[in-house]
């Protein structure tokens, strides 16, 4: 092949899927490649449990199926954390299962249940890709996906055997399917709307708002059929809504047989968690935050200074361009009305783009600007509106290319734009990559550099990491090689499961034993957060000093002191 | 401005040349922001030669302090625990330090020193030592904290019904747990009956940061009170002390408030309310009928109820 007369073809096709396909695997294995100096989340230790427990219901359901299928027996395997649906726990379990037990694929129990959230993270690079380069051309699709991954809290989220990513996935899916449906008028893809918000619904309750982004964004898109046919007397609903009204049950139920029985109640009670959840202390501007009210000014300044700037500043670029086109759409409506239709005006495109990015970027978003949502989950809890941002700055990407390029026109510098868009692209994508490259594996203490960095964010006083992930760092960096045989340490935030996994794995020395209280301790831990300081100045008390031994640190920040005694 | 003026303004020929140069330039700053943050790290030598030069100059009454607070452990890793002491790094407040060493890097500052006046300042690479002068120091005659790590100047009894019975002074497993659990109580310490235990800890008040060493002292409910006896104390112009609750214990605010009365001689100096919400609050007796002499001050602590009333106090005569 004469790889200078290559071109791809003008329709979005076979080799976007494959470049999609490209982006999301190479994700996949720098995730991969990145994910053994991880510790295991609190978290992450129950879903492992919660894994195995259900893969081994469906092993007894091909064994013995009916045994399976009595209530006790569902109960006791899918009673285990009921308070979040099944999807990615069964495929953290298969996964584990398949590639680490039968087909010994990843050496680490751990990489295998990681592995399917993984995959879940390079499917959002992959949809993002297509959805890009459809909306606004394969720059645009390039750019977002590629600043989607390489934004440092996706990074580090899609590393773990959670749901936060997989939603965002879902989220993204689900969205992409019901606007490829307006697009293309196809059934296929409004029955594939329908199967995602199921499956969305069964990976996390953030799936609750997709109908607040659908539903609008459908009866709008479809305003003209809908009124065509209320006008004769018939309702004709969108088919992705439909879709989403029976398939997405029907999903949903099938693949959490914890709901097979008493299914109202449970679901009743599952609603009842999420909406009366339990707050937890998180760090805001210095303050801790422990309940109601939580700063509206939370997620604003939590975007800006976790996210890129560069992102950030494309992203707004494009918006202002969505944006004017918008309002040049109003005013065209507007002419049109007063009756003079030789006035400026554009037509309505089928699938309503602007809208619906507009739609799934904010709804995730909304319910951190409500006084009584809890914060503790820093930026995951609005993962979903990422890919969306992330799109609109793969449409600020293409406006400042052109830019660039009409600027060197009128110097009289001409340049092809392939030549422009790699340079503009290396030069966009080499801070965000420089910067998640550098937050692993304290992806949750790392602030962009407009806040002054790590350091920066710890002055402001922003979060710096939660789920007792990083006493992993404190093996790594001290007690594997200095503490005593069988040395006891205070693992603070770490659950004893999650430590006992690292030991299986050798992150942690084998012989060091995990204990619950500073005073049985010989070692003691305290991974960093303003509320945990409590445990600090316990450990002064009971271990008469005030001065730990070492501290791990990143970019000079305090992350784990570890006390000896 | 609306959105039309605004497309209008964009599509001018100068906004070609705007988003050309801003995008590229936004990205590179960026990025060159980023290698000088990460390669800015104070290293461990700056921290030594710092630590050198204060232990060198250092008065076992003055204060040091590390800046911004996040330094905190750095600060206590470096310099040790024979300078940045619980009394220092865990205090009142900073009245009684005539003088401070404010250790800080990246140009932090600690703001409970803004007045004072800053006599010296000498760079360490990327740590910077600021010495200042405590323009209003206090001097104080006894410490009711330091004096409670002891059974020879305090007597500690609960109070029911009339009835005074003894918490006797005694050497136990420390008490510690895991988050919520609440002070930490040390080896040496009072036991009541009941299992209420009297002991000097280093209590997290609701805003978690500075640390708070207090005497641990929950008051039994159900109509009891605490009481500390501290023997022979020199006596100056006022009592004065802080009092709070442990953090989880003030929230959500609905305790009831826990009051601390003071008495010289049989007679009643003063007396202060904690509520729920109030954190770390300072109170402050006259005692300068007494100025000059030394009594046994009896402190008496209650609350209508015992449940979550994590209660702690200090308290100096000066």
């Amino acid at each position: 092949m004469n790889l200078r007369a290559f071109r791809l073809p003008d329709r979005i096709g076979r080799w976007d899927h494959l470049i999609g396909a490209a982006l999301g695997g190479c994700y996949v294995a720098s995730l991969l490649a990145t994910a053994g100096g991880i510790g295991f989340m609190r978290d992450e230790s129950t879903y492992f449990a919660a894994a195995n427990a259900y893969v081994r219901w469906w092993l007894l359901l091909f064994e013995r199926g009916s045994d399976a299928l009595r209530q006790g027996v569902i109960d006791a395997s899918w009673g285990y954390n009921h308070e979040h649906p099944a999807l990615m726990k069964t495929l953290f379990g298969v996964s584990w299962w398949l590639l680490h037990e039968r087909w010994h694929v990843f050496r680490f129990a751990s990489d295998a249940y990681r592995f399917p959230a993984m995959c879940m993270a390079g499917i959002a690079l992959y949809v993002t890709y297509l959805f890009g380069a459809q909306a606004w051309g394969r720059a645009a699709g390039l750019v977002a996906a590629v600043l989607l991954a390489l934004m440092p809290r996706v990074f580090f989220h899609a590393h773990l055997a959670c749901f936060d990513v997989p939603i965002m996935t879902m989220w993204l899916v689900c969205v992409y399917a019901h606007w490829r449906s307006e697009e293309t008028g196809r059934l296929g893809w409004a029955i594939a709307t329908g199967i995602a918000f199921g499956l969305a619904l069964e990976t996390k309750h953030n799936a609750w708002l997709l109908p607040a982004v659908i539903v609008p964004h459908a009866l709008f898109a479809q305003r003209r059929s809908l009124l065509r046919g209320l006008r004769v007397g018939r309702v004709s609903l969108p088919a992705s809504l439909v879709s989403m009204a029976v398939l997405g049950p029907i999903v949903f139920l099938a693949l959490w047989p914890y709901l097979w029985n008493d299914t109202l109640a449970r679901i009743e009670w599952w609603f009842d968690f999420h909406l009366h959840h339990t707050y937890y202390s998180i760090e805001f501007l210095g303050r801790n935050y422990r309940g109601p009210q939580s700063p509206k000014s939370y997620l604003p300044v939590m975007v800006v200074a976790t996210v890129p700037t560069i992102t950030i500043l494309l992203f707004v670029v494009g918006t202002a361009d969505r944006a004017g086109a918008a309002w040049r759409r109003l005013r065209g409506w507007a002419v049109l009305r007063s009756g003079d239709t030789a006035g400026p005006h554009e037509p309505s495109p089928r699938g309503e783009t602007d809208l619906l990015v507009a739609l799934a970027l904010v709804v995730p978003m909304v319910p951190f600007f409500m006084a009584k949502t809890p914060i503790f989950g820093a930026t995951k809890h609005w993962l979903p509106a990422y890919p969306f941002l992330a799109l609109l700055c793969g449409r600020g990407f293409v406006l400042a290319s052109s830019a660039i390029q009409r600027a060197l026109r009128s110097s009289g510098v001409d340049r092809s734009r392939l030549v422009i868009d790699v340079g503009l692209f290396a030069t966009v994508a080499l801070g965000p990559l420089a910067i998640t490259a550098h937050a692993t594996p304290f992806g949750l203490s790392t602030y962009v550099p407009v806040v002054g960095g790590t350091a920066g964010g710890a002055t402001l006083g922003l979060n710096r990491q939660f789920w007792g992930y990083t006493s992993q760092n404190a093996a790594t960096e001290y007690l594997n090689s200095r503490a005593p045989r069988n040395a006891t340490v205070f693992i603070h935030d770490t659950t004893f499961d999650a430590w006992l996994e690292m030991q299986r794995e050798e992150r942690v020395r084998a012989d060091l034993r995990p204990v619950g209280a500073p005073h049985d301790s010989r070692f003691a831990l305290v991974e960093h957060e303003l509320h945990m300081n409590e445990l600090d100045y316990a450990i002064w008390v009971v271990f008469g000093t005030d001065a730990p031994t070492y501290v791990v640190t990143h970019d000079g920040v305090p992350i784990v002191s570890i006390y000896r005694r | 401005m609306s959105a039309d003026r605004l497309s209008t303004i964009l599509s001018k020929p100068w906004r070609s040349w705007l988003v050309a140069a801003a995008i590229p330039s936004a990205a590179l700053l960026e990025l060159g922001a980023h290698v000088i943050q990460t390669c800015s790290v104070v290293g461990e030598a700056d921290w030594k030669a710092a630590r050198e030069y204060v232990a060198a100059q250092i008065r076992p009454d003055d204060l040091l302090t590390f800046a911004p607070r996040w330094a905190d452990p750095l600060g206590r890793q470096y310099f040790g625990a024979n300078l940045a002491t619980i009394e220092r790094e865990a205090r009142a407040d900073e009245s009684a330090f005539p003088r401070a060493f404010e250790v800080s890097i990246h140009g932090g500052h600690d703001p409970s020193l803004v007045e004072w006046r800053r006599t010296d300042r000498r760079r360490f690479g990327g740590v910077l030592v600021t010495t200042l002068e405590n323009p209003a120091p206090v001097r104080v005659l006894d410490d009711f904290v330091s004096m409670a790590a002891s059974a020879s100047r305090v007597h500690v009894s609960i109070v029911q019904g009339g009835a005074e019975v003894d918490c006797p002074f005694s050497r136990g497993a420390p008490g510690s747990g895991a988050l919520g659990f609440g002070p930490a109580v040390a080896a040496d310490r009072f036991a009541c009956p009941g299992g209420n235990l009297v002991a000097p800890t280093v209590l997290a008040d609701p805003d978690y940061y500075p640390a708070r060493r207090c005497i641990y002292a929950r008051p039994p409910g159900a109509g009891g009170t605490l009481r500390l006896r501290f023997l022979g104390v020199a006596l100056g112009r006022s009592l004065r002390g802080h009092h709070a609750l442990y953090a989880e214990a003030e929230q959500p605010a609905q305790g009831p408030p826990v009051t601390i009365a003071i008495g010289i001689e049989g007679s009643l100096v003063g007396q202060a309310v904690h509520r729920d919400g109030e954190s770390w609050k300072e109170f402050e007796f006259d005692t300068s009928g007494y100025a000059g002499t030394h009594a046994d001050v009896v402190v008496d602590i209650g609350a209508p109820s015992a449940e979550r009333r994590m209660y702690c106090f200090e308290a100096t005569s000066r």
